[in-house]
């Protein structure tokens, strides 16, 4: 592997002098990029304070930094690094490091280091391939060999008469770009185009400056805009958002895990042979964070047995229903009389008893979150549906604008918070402009249009967004007082409330290049995936791989004789990705992109040598698991993996100590 | 990390043989990629087959990626790469019997050549020059890349070159005044060496 | 003759700039020359100004001078490498070409071939050092020369009315401290501002020649205040020739302010330098009603 690293140590004659001109000296040494990801420190650092410290200098302290050119994240790992009384900054880093700093820091800043040509600029792969990017490419006239990078005085027009014995004039090790240009023309019979091709003049107006730096300007903005990170893969709702909602066909045969929300999985209250109704509470709530189940369908219980989860890929314990078709309603199921004369603790026990959990993928059950001990002056309503393909919660704003306000009225009455903020990306120009004309003449609740950026639903995320709050590390959002629900919810919520009905059903997006008909559907809970799949027409052919929930975050599943759960928002087909993963080569995208701000590149490192308290000392429980690092990862290492090992791995050491 | 513009459709259309084989590249993820422009060509063109993915600068990751298509691989008689210069070469180097066309021209894209896309650039000239200019760098600041001072050709602060960009050195000469430094300016006549390695 | 040896002797110098032709035909020039630049000390030669591709300075120096002109080569660092500056340093020394006009040069981008590669291996600063090496006999490289080194007047240039006149001296500094032995300025307008600077540029104790355009009308001034680096014109003097067209077209108040610049600055200068801009023929009725031919 090439090593590309960018920067050495100046020489002791400009080193000296650079040292003996200050005191209090601050040693900030980058990391390096683009090089093998070894354990071992770099050496720049420690050397360069022991020229200084025989030279009698103080030493206010030293700091080695991921990525300094990383202005943001470098800017408060400095904040933190930075001792009270350093006078000047010495830094160890490429041009780009030394220029972030000079940037950022208050104190004179020194550079101790040269940057490293390598004669152009490299890939995202420790190859010898270099490309200049001087904006004409050549490699069509010259067989794929770059003569701009491989020719010593890039000609482009042929060699120069240099050469002697196939070595370039100026390096006896290098060879000559035009004999192997040649050489590899004549084997595809191709030396004839040497002669007859136009005459080449380069054009140097070529790299066009102007376009360059709005390019630059414009993908910052993007990438920084409402938080740090993110990305933006290619969303193709279009497969299922013109697709109007329909109601799915009634199934035969529901299966409803106990367990399909975070907690403890409920208690059976039905056994096999007994005659459900729908609506009717087959499943108890078992802890204070666990959620109540309920018949999707009426008919009679089959069986109460373990089957396939299928999110866990275990068997865990699940009712069995074979609907009667009649969806005869259970008498619990009937609207609240005075439901504005509810008070919060009515609303969280109708919320609690109708088994609301959080729809938007995490299951999280609703009383509980909204039960807070701190004081909330802000709901925020997740409908950005920022997972590419999916369109469910769009079509439920759509469809259901009028109930996810009631719900939001709800909510906010219901934690005493002032305002609600529905936020809704721009791809969705039509709920936006619904939701504007229904919420026009309500004074606290507003609509927040976001650009479209990954992962602008998580709770986090979505609150930086809106609000500009930081939720602290290991913190809820609760903790800077919000609450933040899924559109989806709310609308159970109204349900729960004007209808009685407990959460029984679903929309879920069918979609994926690979599905015959994409569309969207009202499903049962309890439904099998398979009928689903069938029902939109099948796959289109046999290399596809399926997935419950987007492409980012949803969970792969090889079985499609599962059901859908309360969580489950979309049944995604897609050809498989194949990859293997190569080693890291420090290329610093996963943490380009970490929405937390994290540095995902260590959890495989150090998981791989099982040095769990670097895992833990690398924030391993402030990752969300949104998958950006792996979608990012230049040499396809499944970082994700890695973490939620290490979480597991972690929660162990600690339960040990 | 570069950026890339697809070549006119008329030299994409002639280079193409009538049995292409086309691979896109659509990484480096999240930099400017003309997706949408490239997938229209493909489809007008036609050819005997095509490949998306990303991350082709890295030989393992595109061969396995290309195992799926070996035979129309081997049945083209040429392959065109829309992707960076290295990608193409990388493509060529694995079919070093075979026409390999390049469908796009690279750009620069200033940062650390993976890292976020930054304001400012790094030239890697081999002799930092950012301790006499304040931390900006009179290569990549300077259109002319000077490291004497400023040329006089800036008006209103802008750069002759270009009304958008700021004079390099203009900018330096403010920062070193707002800190106090502009004596660092009267270091010795400075010639750039181009023979450092 | 050095023009540096005229300023030692206390001569208020006079020099006018020429562009060289696209083609190599000089006759034109050299009549206009003969006929209306008798009075001034020397010829200046752009070289490829702005940008755009002509015949060479160092040549049309060379016919200067056969016709009897002294001349100021002007040499810039964006069409050559430090080889090529070098060596055509030494082919105008064979010449006799003994002053020198030293710049960095307008970038490739503004001019009339902007494909081509700008050079820029070395700069104004750099040139001005590197021609002082070659008059102490030794190359770039560290080679000696043989024979009788050359001896050149090494000018450079300044702008007096550049929006930043902290930055101007700080450069300025720094090209004395490399050997300008004289300087010329872009074209002034505005006498105020240029007597201040000198004010401040004095301490370096080099001559410096007050830069002239001779304004050609209103819209023109407006167009070089706007777009020229370095120019600054004072509101009232483009009023000035708004008033009547006619007179401006024809020259006359442009001769008048010109005149009037120089009267006012000649006491803070060392000479005037007139770039003509095809206007040769309104230099003797500039330096007559300035007083100094």
């Amino acid at each position: 592997m090439e090593d590309y690293t960018k920067f050495r140590l100046k020489g002791n004659d400009e080193l000296i002098p650079l040292l003996e001109a200050g005191d209090d000296l601050f040693i900030l040494a980058c990391n390096k990029c683009f090089k093998e990801f070894t354990a071992e420190d770099e050496p720049e650092c420690d050397e360069l304070a022991g020229i200084a410290a025989g030279l009698g200098k103080k030493i206010a302290g030293c700091a080695k930094l991921d990525f300094l050119c990383n202005k943001t994240l470098t800017q408060k790992r400095l904040v933190e690094a930075l001792p009270q009384d350093a006078a000047k900054i010495i830094v160890v880093a490429c041009g780009l490091g030394i220029q972030t700093i000079a940037d950022i820091a208050d104190l004179p800043v020194c550079a101790a280091t040269d940057s490293v040509s390598y004669g152009g600029r490299h890939g995202m792969a420790l190859t010898q391939k270099l490309c200049q990017a001087c904006g004409q490419c050549y490699l069509n006239l010259t067989g794929g060999i770059c003569p701009i990078v491989d020719c010593s005085k890039s000609l482009v027009n042929g060699q120069c008469g240099g050469a002697k014995n196939g070595k370039c004039e100026v390096d006896k090790e290098k060879d000559c770009a035009w004999e192997n240009i040649y050489n590899r023309l004549q084997a595809q019979n191709r030396a004839g185009e040497l002669a007859s091709n136009p005459i080449e003049l380069r054009d140097y107006s070529k790299v066009d400056y102007k376009f360059i730096s709005s390019y630059v300007s414009s993908i910052r903005e993007k990438r920084l805009d409402g938080y740090y990170g993110g990305l933006h893969p290619s969303e193709r709702k279009e497969l299922s958002e013109h697709i109007g909602l329909a109601v799915f066909p009634e199934p035969a045969t529901v299966v409803i895990p106990l367990s399909q929300h975070t907690g403890a999985p409920a208690q059976p209250l039905v056994s096999a042979g007994e005659h459900v109704k729908l609506g009717q509470k087959i499943g108890e709530a078992a802890g204070y964070v666990s959620a109540m189940l309920h018949a999707s369908v009426s008919g009679e219980v089959t069986a109460v047995e373990p089957r396939k989860h299928p999110t866990t890929g275990a068997d865990v314990l699940s009712v069995v229903i074979r609907s009667d078709g009649k969806n005869e309603l259970h008498e619990s199921v009937k609207p609240y009389e005075n439901p504005d004369s509810l008070t919060a603790d009515d609303i969280l026990e109708i919320v609690r008893e109708k088994g609301l959990v959080g729809m938007g993928g995490a299951a999280f059950p609703t009383a509980v979150k909204l039960k807070s001990a701190k004081p909330i002056d802000t709901v925020l309503l997740n409908g950005c549906e920022c997972e590419p393909l999916l369109t469910a919660d769009h079509h439920v704003m759509l469809n259901y604008a009028d109930d996810i306000i009631y719900g939001l009225k709800v909510l906010l009455r219901t934690v005493g918070a002032e305002k609600g903020i529905i936020v809704v990306e721009d791809n969705k120009p039509d709920v936006i402009a619904l939701l504007e004309s229904k919420t026009s003449d309500i004074g606290n609740i507003e609509i927040l249009e976001a650009k479209t950026k990954y992962p602008q639903g998580a709770e986090k995320m979505l609150i930086k967004k809106a609000l500009g709050r930081q939720v602290p590390s290991g913190g809820l959002p609760l903790d800077v007082g919000v609450v933040v629900s899924n559109v989806s919810t709310v609308k159970a919520v109204s349900d729960a409330i004007q209808k009685g009905m407990p959460l029984i059903e679903r929309v879920v997006t069918v979609t994926g290049e690979k599905i015959e008909k994409p569309g969207n559907y009202i499903v049962k809970i309890g439904t099998p995936v398979m009928e689903l799949v069938s029902y939109c027409g099948g796959v289109t052919d046999d290399d596809v791989a399926f997935k419950l929930g987007g492409p980012m975050m949803g969970v792969a599943i090889s079985d499609l004789n599962v059901p859908v759960l309360k969580g489950t928002n979309g049944v995604i087909a897609f050809a498989p990705e194949d990859s293997e993963p190569s080693e890291c080569i420090r290329c610093g995208r996963c943490v380009d992109v970490c929405p937390m701000e994290l540095y995902p590149l260590y959890f495989p490192k150090y998981a791989g040598a099982g040095n769990w308290q670097g895992v833990k000392d690398k924030n391993v429980r402030d990752c969300m698991e949104c998958g950006c690092c792996d979608f990012i990862c230049s040499a396809k290492i499944p970082i994700r993996d890695a973490i939620k090992l290490g979480k597991k791995e972690v929660a162990a050491m600690e339960r040990k100590d | 990390m570069l950026i890339t513009q697809l070549k006119p459709k008329e030299t994409i259309a002639s280079i193409a043989g009538s049995k292409a084989f086309y691979i896109t590249c659509e990484g480096c993820r999240e930099v400017y990629f003309p997706e949408e422009e490239a997938a229209q060509l493909r489809e007008e063109a036609a050819g005997i087959g095509s490949l998306v993915t990303d991350y082709i600068c890295n030989p393992d990751n595109l061969m396995f990626q290309l195992e799926k298509h070996m035979e129309k691989l081997n049945a083209a008689d040429t392959i065109v790469v829309f992707s960076c210069g290295v990608g193409v070469q990388t493509v060529s180097a694995c079919f070093t019997g075979k026409k390999v066309y390049a469908g796009c021209d690279t750009y620069p894209l200033p940062g650390g050549q993976g890292v976020t896309p930054l304001e400012y650039d790094c030239d890697q000239c081999g002799e930092c020059h950012l301790n006499s200019t304040g931390g900006i760098c009179p290569i990549t600041a300077c259109s002319k890349s000077l490291v004497n001072g400023q040329c006089g050709g800036a008006k209103y602060g802008k750069c002759e070159v270009d009304k958008d960009m700021d004079c390099g050195w203009e900018r330096i000469y403010r920062r070193l005044e707002a800190a106090g430094l502009t004596d660092s300016l009267l270091y010795p006549v400075k010639i750039r060496d181009f023979a450092v390695e | 003759m050095r023009i540096t040896e005229l300023f030692d002797q206390g001569k208020f110098v006079i020099t006018a700039e020429l562009a060289p032709p696209k083609g190599f035909h000089l006759d034109h020039m050299l009549k206009e020359a003969k006929e209306y630049l008798g009075a001034v000390t020397a010829i200046n030669v752009t070289d490829n100004q702005s940008s755009n591709m002509k015949m060479g300075s160092m040549a049309t120096c060379k016919a200067l001078k056969d016709n009897g002109f002294e001349s100021i080569f002007q040499l810039t660092c964006r069409d050559r490498n430090r080889l090529a500056l070098q060596s055509d340093l030494l082919s105008a020394a064979y010449f006799g070409i003994e002053n020198l006009l030293l710049l960095t040069g307008d970038h490739t981008r503004v001019g009339d071939t902007p494909q081509a590669k700008p050079v820029f291996d070395l700069d104004s600063v750099s040139l001005i050092h590197t021609v002082k090496l070659l008059e102490q006999g030794v190359d770039l490289g560290g080679k000696e020369l043989e024979g009788e080194p050359p001896k050149f007047a090494k000018g450079a240039v300044v702008s007096p009315c550049s929006d930043s006149i902290d930055a101007q001296l700080s450069k300025m500094e720094r090209k004395v401290m490399a050997g300008a032995e004289y300087f010329q300025t872009q074209a002034v307008y505005d006498s105020e501002k240029f007597i201040k600077f000198m004010e401040r540029a004095k301490q370096f104790g080099v001559p410096v020649m007050l830069g002239l355009i001779i304004p050609k009308g209103a819209g023109a001034l407006n167009f070089l205040n706007n777009n020229i680096p370095g120019i600054s014109v004072p509101p009232d003097m483009i009023e000035e020739l708004k008033k009547d067209p006619e007179r401006a077209k024809a020259g006359i108040t442009g001769v008048e302010i010109t005149a009037r610049i120089i009267r006012e600055c000649r006491d803070y200068c060392q000479g005037v330098h007139i770039m003509t801009l095809g206007w040769e023929s309104k230099v003797p009725d500039v330096l007559s009603q300035a007083g100094i031919a």
